[in-house]
């Protein structure tokens, strides 16, 4: 399991891709901060508004699924899903005696340590530089940190089921294209559901799903029990969708 | 320990309601060379895809190295190193860059069984050229590297000669027997070249329309394939006395039923014919008969295309 992992990481380091949306990522979170806090695109309502931190503004557009679903599953696209149909490399791991069990674990892992950083990381580090380059650091107090670090942990913790979904998709349908336009569609069907009137069961199920918790965990106050739900949902949905996701690698016939 | 590093169980894959391998038994000792002959789409790649478990039976099993039931096989596909259809390679790593993505998922320690492989393989002189810059010869060899490198018990090669040059191939064949030679490396190779494998295997399987149409040694192989005179006279008993008598030769044999191959004199049929007639045998038969491995394939396949 450790050597899958290591040889998952030596890829991503590898993986031209990544280091493109690294790049890309780092660009336009540093312009859309920037742009932010100077004052030219004013950005109103947003969670960040609320809780008194408005110079971090343009940290919401990463927390929309819509948005960082590009992200996302481009990087599965041209991680996982091309393992599987251009270069077929997918087929060494499993002709080596490895579980498929342990292969599927080693890619999630390191799929979502990859999502994290181009999708949570890289935006909040650059946030908090801008933030204190453009001399704003007296945002940064240990009350803001706090609320900063409770959301963004719970939102990790929804991310994490998100990466599963995505992965499930880029193991199904095994080609890179397919994987990100599938993930559009899912995601936009996601974000109809949100807006749309709909049947007190989908409902349901939708506010108890990691969607509702993407904007829901940026609350500027939330009670225990919202943060045992939130982290409850975050697990059931990983556990579940990682189920669905091993059981389908694990039938899959590699050609 | 098994004397069997595989063995297939009335082996069979099912696509909706066609066979695309039916009942297919072969069984490889170790040190063995196996050749698999077939057609393009004869199930040639569909069989190495269950023995390297890319895909899965539907009805039969497979032993490897005495170890049957998924876990364990999945256990004993550490020991292979293999090459499906295409070597699968990173396009965008260069040739040591894509050995050490394996050496990590394999575990094997150190790095200079990288340096070795190339080295080995012929590919050390490629630097930082990525793989997809190789010509398709070069990927041949590199996946063959990446097989290499942890020293693997069984060897499972498809079509591994496809975009190789002459020299490629000659290299490759000498490679691959010296491997077998000094290390006992087990091998299973498929190819629809038959001259290739005629010239490596020790033992062949016809595979056609996801059949196993016969197996057999090099020797049964060459025993078949090789030029004789076949004849059949009234009294074969007698008709072998007058070849070892007469014609003074051994190199012959008697068929169960009568027919005798004899596999001298053939330039010289009328001498053949002059002494047995003298020894008042009547001739039946007696023609010359052998065919070239190509020939034999296309008669065995042609043979149950028209049943």
């Amino acid at each position: 399991m450790n050597n899958l992992i290591k040889a998952e990481l030596f890829k991503l380091k590898r993986n031209k891709s990544f280091w493109v949306i690294i790049g890309a990522s780092t660009g336009l979170s540093a312009l859309l901060h920037y742009l932010v806090i100077i004052g030219w695109w004013q950005m109103h309502g947003t969670v960040f508004d609320t809780a008194g931190l408005s110079e971090l503004n343009a940290l919401s557009t990463f927390t929309v699924p819509l948005f960082f679903n590009l992200i996302v599953s481009t990087l599965a696209g041209f991680f996982i899903s091309i393992e599987f149909s251009q270069s077929g490399v997918i087929k060494n791991q499993v002709m080596s005696g490895n579980k498929r069990l342990h292969i599927f674990i080693a890619k999630y892992l390191v799929f979502s340590f990859g999502s994290i950083i181009v999708t949570i990381l890289i935006p909040l580090v650059t946030a908090l530089v801008m933030v204190i380059l453009l001399g704003h650091g007296d945002v940064l107090n240990l009350t803001n940190m706090s609320y900063v670090g409770r959301a963004y942990s719970l939102f990790t913790l929804q991310f994490l089921g998100y990466t599963a979904i995505i992965m499930l998709l880029a193991i199904i349908t095994d080609d890179s294209g397919k994987t990100i336009i599938l993930s559009i569609l899912f995601t936009i069907l996601m974000f109809a559901i949100e807006k749309l009137p709909k049947p007190t069961f989908i409902e349901l199920l939708y506010e108890n799903s990691i969607f509702n918790q993407f904007s829901t965990v940026f609350k500027l106050t939330m009670s225990t029990g919202e943060i045992t739900m939130s982290i409850l949902i975050a697990f059931l949905s990983l556990i579940i969708v990682s189920v669905c996701g091993i059981v389908v690698f694990k039938k899959k016939e590699i050609k | 320990m098994s004397e069997f590093i595989l063995k297939t169980n009335h082996l069979t894959k099912k696509y909706n309601h066609d066979f695309a391998l039916h009942d297919v038994n072969i069984t490889l000792k170790k040190g063995e060379i196996y050749g698999v002959i077939g057609q393009n789409g004869a199930g040639k790649s569909t069989m190495l895809r269950m023995v390297t478990g890319l895909a899965f039976p539907s009805d039969g099993s497979i032993e490897l190295f005495g170890k049957t039931g998924t876990s364990e096989l999945t256990e004993a596909h550490k020991r292979i190193g293999a090459i499906v259809e295409d070597p699968a390679l990173f396009p965008n790593m260069t040739a040591s860059e894509n050995l050490e993505a394996h050496r990590l998922q394999k575990g094997i320690p150190g790095k200079d069984c990288i340096k070795n492989t190339l080295e080995l393989i012929g590919l050390s002189h490629t630097g930082n050229k990525k793989v997809k810059n190789f010509s398709l010869g070069m990927k041949q060899r590199l996946g063959l590297a990446l097989c290499l490198l942890s020293n693997p018990e069984f060897l499972i090669l498809d079509e591994p000669t496809n975009g190789l040059d002459p020299m490629g191939i000659i290299e490759l064949r000498e490679l691959l027997k010296r491997l077998n030679r000094e290390k006992e490396l087990t091998i299973l190779i498929s190819s629809h070249i038959l001259s290739e494998l005629h010239q490596l295997a020790t033992t062949f399987g016809i595979i056609h329309k996801g059949k196993l149409l016969e197996e057999l040694t090099a020797n049964e192989l060459d025993q078949k394939c090789r030029q004789h005179l076949r004849i059949k006279v009234d009294n074969p008993n007698l008709g072998a006395t007058v070849l070892e008598d007469n014609l003074s030769t051994t190199d012959f044999e008697v068929l169960s039923d009568g027919t005798i191959k004899l596999y001298r004199y053939l330039d010289n049929v009328r001498k053949v014919s002059m002494a047995l007639t003298n020894h008042g045998l009547v001739i039946e038969h007696l023609s010359e008969n052998g065919d070239s491995l190509e020939n034999y394939f296309s008669k065995l396949v042609g043979s149950v295309d028209h049943e």
